[in-house]
């Protein structure tokens, strides 16, 4: 791999559930072609499929509505953001309060009563980094950085 | 008494779409009232019903067959009833009772509406990729294609095909592009129900102008010639083999690839 610029994959699809496994599963092959282990592969798979699942759930008003990735691997880590085009008031309360339950230490992790909210908590354990900004309109970016483990 | 409350009401993302909002015991006295209330919708000229059972607690047999007589009749008229929030414990009793064969269900009102632009007004919809032209990245592009073709309903051989076709495209795209500014391939898959689009778009390096044109031109023939005696030079060929148009474009900003792929079973 090239040190000096990280590979960048920029991926836009319909605001629709049948896309995340197809996605999900593209980002954890473009790791393995690049020399990620199968392990952490398969975490950011799940990391990728959380965070894209909210973006439709929660962050998508319009019919119209699509998801917009943007992934870089480094020789180190991985970083990549996805925004979503604006969600309801309540969903982004709903995945404000997420990400900051997110914060809690793992042991003090529990599920909340009707059996949610743990997606965002699994992300941060399986991440150095989770932010989230909100735009005009109040669109989403969510971001994720994972470092390498085996090196 | 029927315990059960229908409330029909507009969808939020599609007010011209119509969903129930089902609150309670479907039973086998809440038949008549069921009745009634999808009279109501046949009076109008709705085809498409979405059932929002998140707040239903149990379903009687005699419940879930009225609920399959109002599907039948939406389905003659080109639509179909739809299950959108039915609880777990609610879908492991309808799934043992054969429901789960019969409707379709969604765990979201966004997938329940989505199932309408795609099966009912036939939309397409498109995905945009942009990845870096080097050959390790075909095959999770590739892969990722059929994927999705695959979850929109298209047979493990039309998937294959188009995966392969995306495999051919893609390589020529690495291959023949630009060397010296290395700017990433995008590709544009549009999909709808009876066809596959995809677009490759890569820049061109001006050194192979002459030798992209000559591709081109055995392209535009109407049987381009497979070179059985060399090991290489079958790609086009094939790409037009397995699909239904293939248009090649040269411009300053690079070369693009567009190929029409119509879904066959």
């Amino acid at each position: 791999m090239d040190d000096k610029r990280p590979y960048i994959f920029k991926i836009t699809f319909p605001s629709d559930l049948d896309y995340i496994a197809p996605v999900r599963k593209f980002v954890a092959e473009t790791l393995a072609v690049t020399k990620f282990s199968p392990k952490f592969a398969y975490r950011s798979e799940v990391i990728v499929d959380e965070i894209c699942h909210n973006a439709i759930v929660h962050g998508s008003r319009s019919i119209d509505a699509t998801v917009e990735m943007e992934c870089s691997i480094f020789p180190d880590r991985f970083e990549f953001h996805v925004n979503d085009q604006g969600g309801k008031k309540e969903d982004l309360d709903r995945l404000k309060t997420a990400v900051k339950k997110a914060d809690k230490r793992a042991d003090e992790l529990t599920e909340e009563k009707e059996g949610r909210g743990l997606g965002l908590e699994i992300v941060r354990l399986l991440s150095e980094e989770v932010k989230m900004e909100v735009g005009v309109g109040n669109t989403t970016r969510v971001r994720v950085v994972r470092k390498r483990e085996d090196l | 008494m029927a315990s059960v409350k229908i409330q029909k009401k507009p969808v939020d993302l599609r007010p011209d779409l119509t969903m129930w909002k089902i609150d309670g015991a479907l039973d086998s006295d809440s038949i008549g009232y069921i009745h009634r209330e999808f009279e109501s919708v046949l009076e109008t000229e709705q085809n498409f019903l979405i059932a929002e059972m998140s707040g239903v607690s149990v379903v009687s047999s005699a419940a879930l067959g009225q609920l399959m007589g109002c599907k039948q009749m939406l389905v003659e008229r080109g639509g179909d009833l739809v299950l959108t929030g039915v609880n777990l414990d609610v879908k492991t009793k309808l799934s043992a009772m054969g429901a789960t064969k019969i409707f379709k269900f969604y765990n979201e009102m966004r997938s329940a509406i989505n199932a309408y632009h795609w099966e009912v007004e036939r939309k397409s919809e498109k995905l945009n990729l942009s990845f870096p032209s080097e050959l390790q990245f075909v095959p999770p592009v590739r892969q990722m294609v059929s994927r999705i073709s695959r979850q929109k309903g298209y047979s493990p051989r039309d998937s294959f095909r188009i995966e392969t076709i995306v495999d051919e495209v893609c390589n020529n795209a690495v291959e023949h592009g630009s060397l010296r500014d290395k700017k990433n391939i995008d590709i544009t898959v549009t999909i709808d129900p009876k066809k596959i689009e995809l677009e490759v778009i890569n820049a061109s390096d001006p050194d192979q102008t002459a030798r992209l044109k000559e591709l081109s031109k055995s392209v535009s023939k109407k049987a381009p010639e497979a070179h059985l005696d060399e090991k290489r030079g079958r790609g086009l060929a094939l790409i037009k083999m397995l699909s239904n148009d293939l248009d090649i474009t040269f411009s300053s900003q690079g070369t693009s690839v567009h190929v029409t792929k119509l879904r066959e079973e």
